[in-house]
């Protein structure tokens, strides 16, 4: 019966990218793209935060990450100049997955001796490795996933596998989910593909991608609903957060609903839009965002860093 | 006119004909009207072929007088187009200004097959200007070369010009009137497209794709593309939202820049979208003029077919 509950109580819970530490190997499946690049900066962020050698194994995919990295204000620049955050090339990515499983031991345990001697306090990796899973020596994904798992109980290192839509196909997915222990959740408030929307604080908002016809009913909602929350609690902020650091589409009806919706707010509560980048800005200025008193719009720091 | 009449808030565009018998006749009207309206101490537009424009610097000077930019497109010209850019202009001008007057002439070099760009252009203005102090007066011929342009000019201008004063139009007709009533504007027919891309409304990212694409290849800076994407993403949305649950873009890519068009099976209703910047609590009719403002040609027809938007944008 103890037995019984332990196991359920584990079951239920899902850690968030944040939260791996020494020792921990999972894996996630994120449904988008935008779910991809947000999972995997939070991961890289992380061990930044932690002082950690934080490597990321590239297939075409590292300028996304290192963007949203930008976009959600790490200051990457310096982290790569010092080489604690350190990009794989793609040559070399694919080139692990045409040597023999042992090599690829070898070569895993050799970055880890180079963070130790470095000074760094821990060792963690993730990236794009789609390219093991058509097999290109012969040998399954699962058995260099296997090489990797011995190390990270051997050396206390930190490793996230991400199996995403795009690069993997479904009976890929399954089968690498079945190899591991644990399995990330990356919750979305919405998420179509195209469009991401997260909760980030109470009356706090993220989105990300791009908004269009398609997914227009969506921003009234989302907004509608952060001001619920914020109406409801009597000590919540009265600004409602919008956060458009990796919105890089929004449409002249999105721009137009997001100032109406602020002219509609209550006297005592104001839309805040934060990170807005350029080409957003521009249209939310020819829509009469720049006349709407309740709205107010901050541009994204120019430049990295 | 009179220079007293001019308050602000009930002035709204006067647009008025004159008749003239010719060339040499359109010249000297131009600056006798001209020379008038510089006496008069009024900010002076000017819209007219080269020849006049010299003829009346020549006679009256330069001095308080702006030149409005010249369409192009001759022969294929869109008059909607033009009417777009001299909106813009004019709503420059009045906003450091009490009031413009402007003064165009007919100019057979953009008639066309067959003049119909003057029609047009006159009723499109109407729809452009309608909130502008401003008060236009156009020479035409009395017998020009296409009949349409007489007609068109008899059934677009509220007022007559005569012996300088100005009389009712009895035959002015309001634009929309007009622009049902005649035969689509259909421009010229452009070669086969560079790609062809059917979409509905949840593949618009598709479109915004090719043009995102397109664009650095056809030399528009960064800026420049962005605001591109968005003004072919606005009327690709406005195709399948009002138009048909399905439409198709056709692109071309040029020396020039990109040009493009979108076609659906659907009715447009307002014949002109997109001339006048709709009232901040519109939620509609936005994105085509903004797409307006970004493009240098954009240019919308409707046949049995449905509805079609060709867009021209340069670098």
């Amino acid at each position: 019966m103890v037995e019984q509950q332990r196991i359920t109580v584990e079951r239920v819970q899902v850690r968030t990218a944040e939260d791996l530490g020494s020792g921990d190997h999972a894996c996630a499946v994120p449904v988008s793209d935008e779910g991809l690049w947000e999972l995997t900066a939070r991961f890289l962020a992380s061990g930044l935060a932690r002082n950690e050698k934080v490597v990321y194994f590239d297939d075409g995919t590292s300028e996304r990450v290192l963007d949203r990295l930008t976009e959600d204000r790490m200051p990457i620049a310096g982290a790569l100049r010092s080489g604690q955050l350190q990009v794989v090339p793609a040559e070399v990515t694919r080139g692990a997955f045409r040597s023999p499983v042992g090599d690829v031991r070898a070569l895993l345990h050799s970055y880890v001796d180079g963070s130790v001697t470095q000074g760094w306090t821990g060792f963690r990796m993730t990236g794009q490795m789609s390219y093991g899973a058509t097999t290109p020596a012969g040998i399954p994904l699962q058995a260099y996933d296997r090489a990797l798992d011995e190390v990270v109980v051997d050396r206390g290192l930190t490793a996230l596998c991400l199996y995403d839509h795009t690069h993997y196909s479904d009976d890929q997915i399954e089968q690498m989910r079945g190899v591991h222990r644990e399995e990330l959740g990356a919750p979305a408030a919405y998420d179509d593909g195209l469009l991401r929307i997260t909760q980030t604080a109470r009356s706090a908002v993220r989105l990300a991608g791009e908004a269009d016809h398609s997914n227009r009913p969506m921003i009234h909602r989302i907004i509608a609903e952060a001001l619920d929350r914020a109406l409801r609690a009597a000590d919540a902020e009265t600004d409602i957060e919008l956060n458009l650091a990796s919105l890089r589409f929004l449409d002249v009806a999105g721009a137009v609903a997001l100032v109406h919706a602020a002219e509609e707010f209550p006297s005592s509560h104001r839309l805040v839009l934060t990170d807005v980048r350029p080409a957003v800005l521009r249209v939310l200025d020819r829509c009469g965002a720049p006349f709407a008193a309740q709205l107010s719009v901050r541009e994204a720091r120019v430049g990295h860093e | 006119m009179k220079v007293e009449t001019r308050v602000p808030e009930t002035i709204r565009l006067r647009h008025a004909v004159q008749f003239h018998d010719g060339p040499v006749d359109q010249v000297d009207r131009a600056v006798e009207f001209a020379g008038a309206a510089v006496r008069r101490g009024e900010r002076l537009a000017l819209a007219v072929p080269a020849d006049v424009e010299q003829a009346v610097f020549r006679a009256v000077g330069e001095a308080g007088i702006v030149s409005l930019a010249t369409p192009s497109g001759a022969g294929g010209g869109s008059g909607q187009t033009t009417a777009a850019l001299r909106a813009r202009e004019l709503r420059a001008l009045v906003q450091s200004d009490a009031g413009v007057t402007v003064l165009c002439a007919h100019d057979p070099a953009l008639d066309g097959v067959d003049g119909g760009y003057w029609t047009e252009l006159d009723a499109a203005l109407n729809v452009a200007l309608g909130d502008l102090p401003v008060d236009v007066v156009c020479l035409y011929p009395g017998f020009p070369l296409h009949l349409e342009v007489l007609e068109g000019a008899q059934a677009n201008h509220q007022y007559l010009m005569v012996g300088g004063a100005l009389q009712e139009n009895p035959r002015h007709r309001c634009p929309q009137v007009v622009l049902r009533e005649r035969d689509p504007s259909t421009p010229l027919v452009l070669g086969p497209p560079d790609l062809t891309h059917r979409y509905n409304s949840w593949q618009l990212h598709e479109v915004r794709g090719l043009v995102a694409t397109l664009a650095p290849e056809l030399g528009f800076d960064p800026v420049r593309a962005e605001d591109l994407v968005l003004a072919v993403n606005e009327v690709a949305t406005n195709a399948v939202e009002h138009g048909s649950p399905q439409a198709e873009i056709h692109l071309w890519a040029t020396a020039a820049g990109l040009v493009c068009e979108v076609h659906d099976t659907g009715e447009l209703t307002e014949p002109l979208p997109g001339m006048v910047a709709p009232h901040p609590a519109d939620p509609r009719g936005r994105g085509i003029w903004i797409a307006r403002q970004l493009c240098d040609l954009l240019h919308v027809w409707r046949d049995r077919t449905g509805t079609h938007v060709r867009m021209h944008a340069t670098p």
